[in-house]
């Protein structure tokens, strides 16, 4: 069917695209054009100060970072601070939606009070992190020794241990609502006949959880942490605004390796290689844990 | 195992959904509650489950009190409306839970399984997941799960609402005849007049929150105990028309403006002035040929052909339209003038102020 439109007539097909055009073209130039730059400039040298050495160095920004030790100490920071802080958002998220998901009265006010750590910028949660954590006068220490927990004062930033702690801490904090939404929204449309049909059957509270909730918040899970993971192991701001990975080097991720490389050492091209790297290995990590998660393989329906 | 549930109260906030519902469910029969939606039959049906507690009144099944046992200790079995077979588990895995959460041994769980799976005719379903199957096939799976510990009540709510018009008879068939192989007493909740008639050996008719009439299905329809279950049982539904009571000769009379009914049987039971609904269903009502033997006039207002048989709507006058069920090969066409023969003894007669039965005398 044609329209007609002053004068002109066009194909159902052509305002199609016409409505697509828009998105294409900012898809196009900020989205795929940085990419395509990133993954251009890892082959080169680039100094943003004297531009005119710039020049085609091959695979040499991928043998620097490989011999790098400061890249793998990155890596290895930036794994672990990742897996610590998925395995406590979602232990955490499930528990609380478990929690909220109760018919209880005023419990609508928790829910909404819940989106606050994630709505706050980080960088004003990051300051105020550093100081609930200030070792002198932070109220977590203030707090543990009025409580007698501990006895001496904890250098919450400055230890490498304890500082690595905190970033984990600050980012389970601030996106364990995220689980909590996700899971809640899922536990709400389970139907409420399985339950039913569970105690029917004989099953306890354990076993209604194990073989009725678990099973269907699978699937919200798998994508959970398949997005946490993406997004807690490029995570820039958080790390650097509490710790500037410090004390030293000792909450290094990826992205703050990068950060170093690209701006504090005016290496742009390593710091481009290590996004492509970064790239590369999330993409596959998300591909092995999709497959062996089995989301691939829907269940038909009908 | 037979069932009693003695003064049975329950509210949801300040809305009362039972009302002291008192009901004795023979053993080994089966029993539908029936009852248009909200009326309190699914709930009833819960608290004999024990997913539903009870604020006052006792449930019995046999001699013992049931009232604070979980539904696990019951030895009941449930049928639900949209089956609730567990997403992730195959179709043995489904029938297998039961037993398997009370830890029966894993050669007797399997064998309880196939029985019931022969039986049910999904052997060759066992491997695959509920949602690779038809409804009907689900069905028969949710069946099956509730067979499958041998339970003493069978309790199902509205297990055929999810199945198309053609597979809702068959199985209508199919569940009557698992009944009575199984020797377990049947709880069964419905809005379906029919599937409560066709299958039930008793009917409970409830409306807002109160049993209106317990009886066989035959009673139910041949005795309506009071005017809502007059008005809810039967298809095409009853007409019913308010008047009063004449005296004729000593005969009483039902006479409104329309038309005039002798009551020579309910002589002893009603008095003249009484106002009362007269009741008679479109298959007890004729077309009479001549005017003395008619007991109402009127014009043919519409006439529906269905199937073997053709519905008469008839305009009495005064607003007031009666239908009359006639053969299919009947000769009325609608504006035609009609005389209706209301038969004395075929008629239903209710007090206009209690809305109960006049009963005729024993």
């Amino acid at each position: 069917m044609a329209r007609r439109l002053r004068g002109f007539t066009l194909s159902d097909q052509a305002v199609g695209v016409l409505f697509m055009v828009p998105f294409v073209l900012t898809a196009l130039f900020f989205m795929v054009y940085p990419i395509v730059e990133a993954v251009r400039m890892a082959f080169f040298s680039y100094n943003p100060l004297r531009p005119d050495l710039s020049a085609f160095v091959g695979l040499s920004n991928f043998s620097y970072i490989f011999d790098d030790q400061l890249f793998w100490t990155s890596f290895w920071q930036a794994t672990v601070w990742t897996s610590f802080s998925i395995v406590f958002q979602t232990l955490f998220g499930v528990a609380i939606a478990l929690l909220l998901h109760q018919a209880l009265p005023g419990i609508a006010i928790f829910r909404g009070l819940l989106l606050f750590p994630y709505i706050v910028p980080t960088v004003v949660i990051a300051l105020i992190w550093r100081w609930i954590f200030n070792p002198e006068i932070g109220i977590v220490n203030y707090a543990l020794l009025a409580g007698g927990v501990i006895s001496e004062r904890i250098y919450w930033l400055s230890t490498p241990e304890m500082a690595m702690a905190s970033t984990i801490m600050l980012n389970v904090w601030k996106y364990t609502p995220f689980v909590v939404i996700c899971v809640l929204a899922r536990l709400q449309s389970v139907p409420l006949e399985l339950y039913d049909a569970a105690k029917v059957d004989g099953a306890g509270v354990v076993r209604r959880f194990i073989d009725v909730t678990l099973p269907q918040l699978r699937e919200v899970l798998i994508v959970v942490v398949v997005f946490r993971t993406i997004w807690t192991f490029n995570k820039f701001e958080e790390i650097y605004l509490l710790t500037k990975g410090g004390p030293g080097t000792s909450t290094f991720n990826l992205a703050v390796y990068a950060f170093e490389q690209s701006i504090a050492n005016l290496k742009l091209g390593v710091g481009a290689a290590t996004g492509v790297i970064m790239m590369i290995m999330l993409s596959i990590g998300s591909v092995i844990y999709l497959r062996s998660a089995g989301f691939a393989r829907e269940e038909t329906h009908g | 195992m037979e069932v009693s549930l003695e003064a049975i109260n329950k509210s949801f906030g300040s809305v009362r959904v039972l009302k002291d519902v008192s009901l004795h469910f023979p053993s080994r029969k089966f029993v539908t509650l029936l009852g248009p939606s909200g009326c309190g039959k699914t709930t009833l049906l819960r608290m004999i489950a024990g997913l539903e507690t009870v604020d006052s009144g006792l449930i019995r099944f046999g001699d013992k009190v049931v009232n604070q046992l979980a539904p696990r200790d019951r030895n009941i079995a449930m049928v639900f409306q949209s089956y609730a077979l567990y997403p992730q588990m195959s179709v043995r895995q489904n029938l297998a839970y039961g037993l398997r959460v009370r830890g029966t041994p894993k050669a007797a769980r399997a064998e309880a399984v196939e029985r019931v799976a022969r039986i049910l005719e999904i052997e060759n379903l066992l491997e695959r997941r509920p949602a690779q199957l038809s409804g009907g096939q689900r069905q028969r799976v949710a069946l099956g799960r509730a067979m499958v510990r041998k339970p003493d009540i069978f309790l199902m709510d509205e297990p055929l609402s999810n199945l198309d018009a053609r597979l809702r008879i068959t199985m209508r068939a199919e569940l009557r005849r698992f009944h009575l192989d199984l020797g377990a007493t049947t709880v069964y909740v419905t809005h379906d007049q029919l599937e409560a008639m066709t299958m039930s050996d008793h009917v409970a008719v409830m409306n807002s929150g109160m049993v209106q009439q317990f009886g066989t299905p035959a009673e139910v329809y041949g005795r309506p105990a009071n005017l809502f279950v007059a008005g809810f049982i039967g298809s095409p539904p009853m007409n019913l028309m308010p008047g009063r009571i004449e005296a004729e000769n000593g005969v009483p009379v039902f006479a409104n403006e329309q038309s005039r009914v002798p009551l020579r049987h309910l002589t002893q039971r009603l008095q003249v002035g009484q106002h009362v609904v007269l009741g008679a269903r479109p298959q007890d009502l004729h077309l009479a040929s001549s005017t003395d033997e008619a007991s109402a006039h009127g014009r043919v207002w519409v006439v529906e052909l269905v199937g073997s048989e053709k519905l008469v709507d008839i305009d009495l006058g005064g607003k007031r339209r009666i239908a009359v069920q006639v053969r299919a090969d009947a000769h009325v066409r609608e504006d035609d003038p009609v005389h209706v023969r209301i038969d004395p003894a075929q008629v239903h007669v209710f007090d206009a102020s209690t809305e109960r039965r006049v009963f005729e005398a024993a």
